[in-house]
C-alpha cells in the first residue's frame, strides 16, 4: 500500500520534471535566439567604424551590462544544450532511422507530374530540418562555447587588447588573422539553429492557432536571411574586407 | 484534371517491398511490376490490377476503397498515404511502395495497425471514465455545440497509422503515445463526461511517452490524411499541461 502510493508520487514528480525540462529547454532556446539577434545588431555598431563599436563596448563595459551577460549568457547555454539534446537520439542506427524518414517525406511529392491538380503530396520539409537543428545544435555547442569563452576572456580580463574589455582594433585583428572561417560557420548555424528553433518553438506552444504555419515559416526565413546577410557584412567589415559602410554617420567631430 | 484521356497512358514503374515473415526462406527484397496507368487509377485499383494479372500471392490490405476505413496506410515514395485515396497521377512514374513502419509486419505491404492502436488506448485508458449509475430513462446531459465539435474533431481518426509512421519519435520510441495517441488523450481530457480531472492527465500527458515525447517534426500533420489538426492538439496538451501545474 506505502509502496504503491510512493510510486504514484514518484510518478507525479516525475510528470513536474518533464514539464519543466521541456520548459527549460523551450526557455532558454528563446531568449538565446532573441539575445543572438539583439547580439548582432550590437556587432552592427562597427559598421559606423572603429569609434562606434568601440564606443558601445565600452558603454556595456563602464555600467556593468556586458560582464553579468557573458554570464548568464553561457550559463543559458548550456542549459539549453543539456536539456534540448535529451531529445536526440542515442544510437547511430536511431540516427540513420530518422535521416531515412525525413529525407523520405522531404523527397516526396518533389517530382509530382506537372499538371497534376493534386496538393496533397507537398513535401514535408520540417522533419529534416529537426534533423539540421541538431547538426547545427552540435557545431554550436563546439565553436560557441569558444566564441563565448574567447569574448568572456576580453570582456572580464585585459588579455587581449590595450585595456579590459572589447576593442574593435583587436576584435578586427582576430577576425582578420583567420578566425572568420569558424564565425561564418557559427554564424550560419546560429541563424538557422534560432530561426527553426523558434518556428518549432510557436508550433509546438499553439501560435500556429492564429498565425498559419505558411506565415509563421516566411517570418522565420526573412529573419534568418536578414540576420545572416547582415552577418556576413559584419564579418567583412570586421576582417576589414569592406570599409564601414555607414562610417559617415560619426564623421563630424563628437562634441 | 489537365492530363489528356486521349494521350498514349503512362507506363508506370512499381517498385514493391516483398517479404513473408511467415515464410522462412523468404528475404526482404523489392520487386518491379510495369503497368499501363489508367484515367483516374488509385493504388487500390493499381494493386489490386497487379495481384489479378501479375502475382496473386501480393499482400496489401483495403476494406472500404473511400479513406474511412484505414486498412490501406503504406509508404508512398517515402511518404505515409492511404493507397485507396492516392492517385497515380499524382505520382511520378517510379512509384516506390513499402510498408508503413513502427507496425508489426504480417507480409509485403500489410501490417497490423490494431495491436499498437490497442495497447496505446489501453495504456492511456482512452474511455469515458464515470462513476455514475447508467440511467436509460435521464436525458441526454446538454454539452456546448463548440466542445461537441471539437471532441468530433478529434473522433475522426481512422487511425490508419499514417501519422504514427511519419513521426520519428514513434519511430524510436516503441512507448511513445505518438501522434494519434495524442490525439486520443486530447479528445477525452475535453469531454466534461469524463470524469478523470486535469489532475489525473496530468500524469499520462505530460511525460516523455506522451506530449513531450513529440519532437516537434510535424510530419504527422501534415500526412494525416483526414487533415486533423494535430498540431493545434499538442499545443492544447501543453498549455493544458502548463496551466494544470500552475493551479495545483
Amino acid at each position: 500500500m506505502t509502496e504503491s502510493i510512493k510510486s504514484a508520487a514518484e510518478r507525479a514528480r516525475d510528470a513536474s520534471n518533464q514539464l519543466y525540462f521541456e520548459l527549460a529547454s523551450g526557455v532558454s532556446g528563446f531568449v538565446l535566439a532573441l539575445f543572438m539577434w539583439g547580439h548582432m545588431i550590437l556587432v552592427g555598431s562597427i559598421l559606423t567604424g572603429e569609434r562606434g563599436f568601440n564606443w558601445l563596448a565600452g558603454m556595456l563595459e563602464d555600467y556593468y551590462i556586458a560582464q553579468p551577460t557573458v554570464v548568464v549568457i553561457f550559463a543559458l547555454f548550456l542549459v539549453h544544450a543539456v536539456f534540448a539534446s535529451r531529445k536526440i537520439p542515442a544510437k547511430l542506427s536511431e540516427r540513420r532511422r530518422m535521416l531515412e524518414l525525413g529525407r523520405g517525406l522531404s523527397r516526396s511529392g518533389r517530382d509530382t507530374p506537372a499538371g497534376s491538380g493534386s496538393e496533397a503530396f507537398q513535401p514535408h520539409l520540417e522533419s529534416l530540418l529537426w534533423i539540421w537543428q541538431v547538426r547545427t545544435g552540435m557545431v554550436i555547442l563546439v565553436l560557441g562555447s569558444f566564441h563565448v569563452i574567447l569574448l568572456g576572456i576580453d570582456v572580464l580580463t585585459p588579455l587581449f587588447g590595450e585595456r579590459t574589455g572589447i576593442e574593435a582594433l583587436s576584435s578586427m585583428a582576430r577576425v582578420k588573422a583567420g578566425l572568420w572561417l569558424p564565425y561564418a560557420i557559427l554564424l550560419i548555424s546560429v541563424e538557422f539553429h534560432a530561426g527553426v528553433g523558434l518556428y518549432r518553438l510557436a508550433v509546438k506552444w499553439g501560435a500556429g492557432s492564429f498565425l498559419s504555419r505558411p506565415i509563421l515559416h516566411i517570418i522565420e526565413r526573412v529573419l534568418l536571411w536578414f540576420f545572416l546577410g547582415l552577418g556576413v557584412v559584419l564579418l567583412l567589415v570586421l576582417a576589414e574586407v569592406l570599409p564601414p559602410p555607414l562610417a559617415f554617420l560619426l564623421s563630424a567631430p563628437v562634441t | 484534371m489537365t492530363r489528356k484521356e486521349s494521350t498514349v497512358p503512362r507506363r508506370l514503374h512499381f517498385e514493391i517491398f516483398r517479404y513473408n515473415p511467415e515464410d522462412s526462406g523468404s528475404v526482404p527484397h523489392m520487386q518491379t511490376f510495369e503497368l499501363d496507368e489508367a484515367p483516374y487509377m488509385s493504388l487500390f485499383i493499381a494493386l489490386n490490377q497487379i495481384r489479378e494479372t501479375q502475382d496473386p500471392s501480393l499482400q496489401f490490405d483495403f476494406a472500404c476503397r473511400s479513406a474511412i476505413c484505414g486498412s490501406c496506410g503504406m509508404m508512398v515514395n517515402g511518404r505515409p498515404a492511404l493507397g485507396c485515396r492516392t492517385l497515380t497521377s499524382d505520382l511520378p512514374r517510379t512509384i516506390r511502395l513499402h510498408p508503413l513502419p513502427v507496425f508489426k509486419l504480417i507480409g509485403d505491404l500489410s501490417v497490423d495497425t490494431g495491436t499498437w492502436f490497442r495497447q496505446m488506448v489501453e495504456k492511456s485508458e482512452a474511455w469515458i471514465h464515470s462513476e455514475q449509475a447508467f440511467d436509460p430513462e435521464a436525458q441526454e446531459e446538454r454539452m456546448d455545440d463548440e466542445l461537441a465539435q471539437a471532441i468530433y474533431e478529434g473522433d475522426r481518426c481512422i487511425e490508419c497509422g499514417c501519422c504514427v509512421a511519419s513521426c520519428g519519435a514513434a519511430n524510436l520510441n516503441a512507448d511513445f503515445a505518438g501522434p494519434a495517441g495524442l490525439n486520443r488523450m486530447a479528445r477525452f481530457l475535453m469531454d466534461p463526461r469524463d470524469s478523470r480531472g486535469d489532475a489525473d492527465w496530468f500524469e499520462i500527458v505530460s511525460n516523455s511517452d506522451g506530449v513531450f515525447g513529440c519532437i516537434g517534426m510535424m510530419a504527422c500533420h501534415d500526412v494525416c490524411p483526414k487533415e486533423l489538426p494535430l498540431l493545434e492538439v499538442y499545443a492544447y496538451l501543453r498549455r493544458k499541461v502548463l496551466t494544470t501545474k500552475i493551479r495545483h
